[in-house]
């Protein structure tokens, strides 16, 4: 099947190619974004394109990471994303810079990934981590750096949707719960669906009091008000009750900056628990059925690579953000001026003309196209 | 614009549009063939069963009424904030009386309509199942000895007993749910809180 013929006409499931005005749109996306990190004062890293399989061994991302055996027989692989290879950056070579660190990184991660809604195995991701900072003050502005890359863009009625994992593990039990358990218990906190969360927790065996706040957690989501009753729902669970005490103090300080309107909680929101120890966000807005981007705080990732700090981030999808524009019909870069044709003819001389034109900042095209 | 529903006219029909008669809300005449149906209130988009989570997981529908069957089998990320109370049934492994002893075959093979819940199933309880999708008539399957066993969904249990098969074991309890795309639920709020409510209390 995979012929000699067959391979140089097809292309592989999940990979991209963007031609003339698609690429230009990308482009303009691109420099908006990181002309916002830049004005918040991150600083860009180009990490490799491929490390040590182990970097990116932590997380969930693992199993679908490609790796492959390099020269030396160590195991190597293509970055699944951007977060483990910065912070092994910060932890190595930037170890002697004093923190907070603010970085930013803007390129492709390579996931294997069956195809589905949004997903590919190719993905253009624009993000930035804060290391070592103070936990509200660094969320804020994180989320404020976000906020400032949606608005910049011209989006419309986008809303960041605002959790934090300790809703959730603040009401389970000391003692860690079977993986299995654990895994249909999130999946169905996940999915909102109240019926399910009570039956997982039965089949975990959590009693009827920890069993009732979990089910509460699939309705704790809406307007920032949500905040009010979580506090009064879960104050039996002193863990749980401080993570939505520590969300309260991200909320207000937004609001006050202008940003309430924009805001929503999502208590539900516990997709990446074995990574994420406090807030958790996502980006959504109408036009896309599935968020642009999100982020939230890791604070345990660091100390795998020797140098623990607590730590923030975000990232937007460029493919999903130039879908949500195309969607919301916003403007497209406008297009190039017409280039000015001079023909190369016989005369030596029209080299240098167009050279001329060049420096004066014209567009040229060297030879007219036939048929045109 | 209003919010966009997507349903199916199959087994679920009669039930949804009675329960959201009940909420008071507007539901479609007898529309022919009509897909996208617009009323008062929502867009109806009418679907196959199997197809509710993909327009909804997509956004192509910001909510929609799905069995749990179905949900099992599509995997899909969509929320599931309400169930409707309606569509009762089970998904059950069966197969021929005088049982089926997990632990003494070393390989089972099982016919199904949902392949994917079928070997999960299997998979959770360490057995090794080989799943043969089939679309229909899958009480078949174990009478003519094309599988050991089926995984399907069971309402009343009558056609199990016509074919002379018997209930080995649950899987799981199914009922008709509201389903809702993540983004639709905060970026409409609003809206999807509404509808939400109005159907919580019309099914209670």
């Amino acid at each position: 099947m995979n012929g000699n013929n067959h391979s140089l006409v097809q292309v592989p499931p999940g990979v991209q190619c963007f031609v003339g005005q698609e690429a230009r749109v990308r482009r303009a996306i691109e420099e908006k974004v990181v002309g916002v990190f830049e004005g918040w004062d991150y600083e860009e890293i180009i990490p490799p394109l491929f490390d040590y399989a182990d970097v990116f061994a932590g997380g969930d991302l693992a199993p679908r990471t490609y790796s492959f055996p390099g020269r030396d027989g160590s195991l190597l692989a293509l970055r699944p994303d951007f977060t483990s290879l910065l912070a092994k950056i910060a932890a190595g070579r930037l170890s002697a810079r004093p923190l907070p660190l603010r970085l930013y990184y803007s390129g492709e991660v390579l996931r294997y990934e069956p195809p589905r809604a949004g997903r590919r195995s190719e993905l253009y991701q624009m993000g930035l981590e804060h290391l070592g900072g103070p936990r509200v003050a660094s969320d804020c502005e994180v989320l404020a750096v976000a906020a400032e890359c949606l608005e910049g863009l011209g989006v419309t009625d986008w809303v960041l949707a605002l959790g934090h994992v300790g809703a959730f593990a603040g009401m389970l039990p000391e003692a860690p719960l079977d993986p299995l358990h654990l895994q249909k218990l999130r999946d169905r906190v996940e999915s909102k669906d109240p019926e399910g969360v009570a039956e997982a927790a039965r089949a975990a065996g959590l009693d009827a009091r920890v069993s009732e706040g979990l089910v509460r957690l699939t309705r704790l989501a809406g307007t920032p008000a949500v905040l009010e009753e979580a506090e009064a729902a879960l104050q039996e669970f002193p863990r749980a009750r401080a993570a939505v005490a520590e969300l309260r103090a991200v909320m207000d300080a937004l609001a006050a900056a202008g940003l309430g309107a924009r805001l929503a909680v999502d208590l539900g929101e516990v997709r990446g628990l074995d990574y994420y120890t406090g807030l958790v966000f996502r980006a959504y807005a109408p036009g896309l059925g599935f968020e642009v981007g999100g982020g939230g705080r890791y604070d345990t990732l660091l100390a795998r690579f020797g140098r623990p700090m607590p730590a923030v981030g975000f990232m937007l999808g460029l493919d999903r953000l130039a879908l949500l524009l195309e969607r919301q019909g916003l403007a497209a870069p406008p297009p190039l001026p017409a280039a000015e044709v001079v023909e190369p003819g016989a005369s030596a001389a029209a080299l240098g003309r167009a050279r001329t034109l060049r420096g004066q900042g014209r567009r040229v095209r060297f030879g007219g196209t036939e048929g045109r | 614009m209003s919010l966009t529903l997507a349903l199916s006219k199959g087994r679920l029909l009669p039930g949804a549009q009675a329960l959201f008669r009940q909420a008071g809300l507007a539901f479609p005449q007898d529309e022919g063939r009509r897909l996208i149906v617009p009323t008062d209130g929502l867009r109806f988009l009418f679907v196959k069963d199997t197809d509710v989570p993909t327009y909804v997981e997509y956004g192509v529908a910001d909510c929609g009424v799905a069995g749990k069957d179905v949900l099992l089998e599509s995997g899909s990320d969509v929320y599931e904030p309400l169930d409707l109370g309606f569509g009762r049934c089970r998904m059950v492994v069966a197969g021929l009386p005088g049982g089926l002893d997990y632990g003494r075959s070393s390989s089972l093979r099982v016919a199904s309509k949902y392949p994917r819940l079928a070997a999960a199933h299997f998979q959770a309880r360490g057995v090794s199942a080989e799943v043969v999708r089939l679309a229909g008539s899958v009480e078949l399957a174990p009478v003519l000895g094309l599988a050991d066993c089926i995984v399907d969904l069971v309402e009343t249990g009558r056609t199990l007993e016509e074919n002379g098969l018997a209930v080995i074991e649950e899987v799981a309890a199914c009922s008709a749910r509201l389903v809702v795309n993540p983004a639709s639920y905060h970026a409409r709020r609003a809206e999807v809180a509404a509808l939400l409510q109005r159907l919580g209390e019309a099914r209670a």
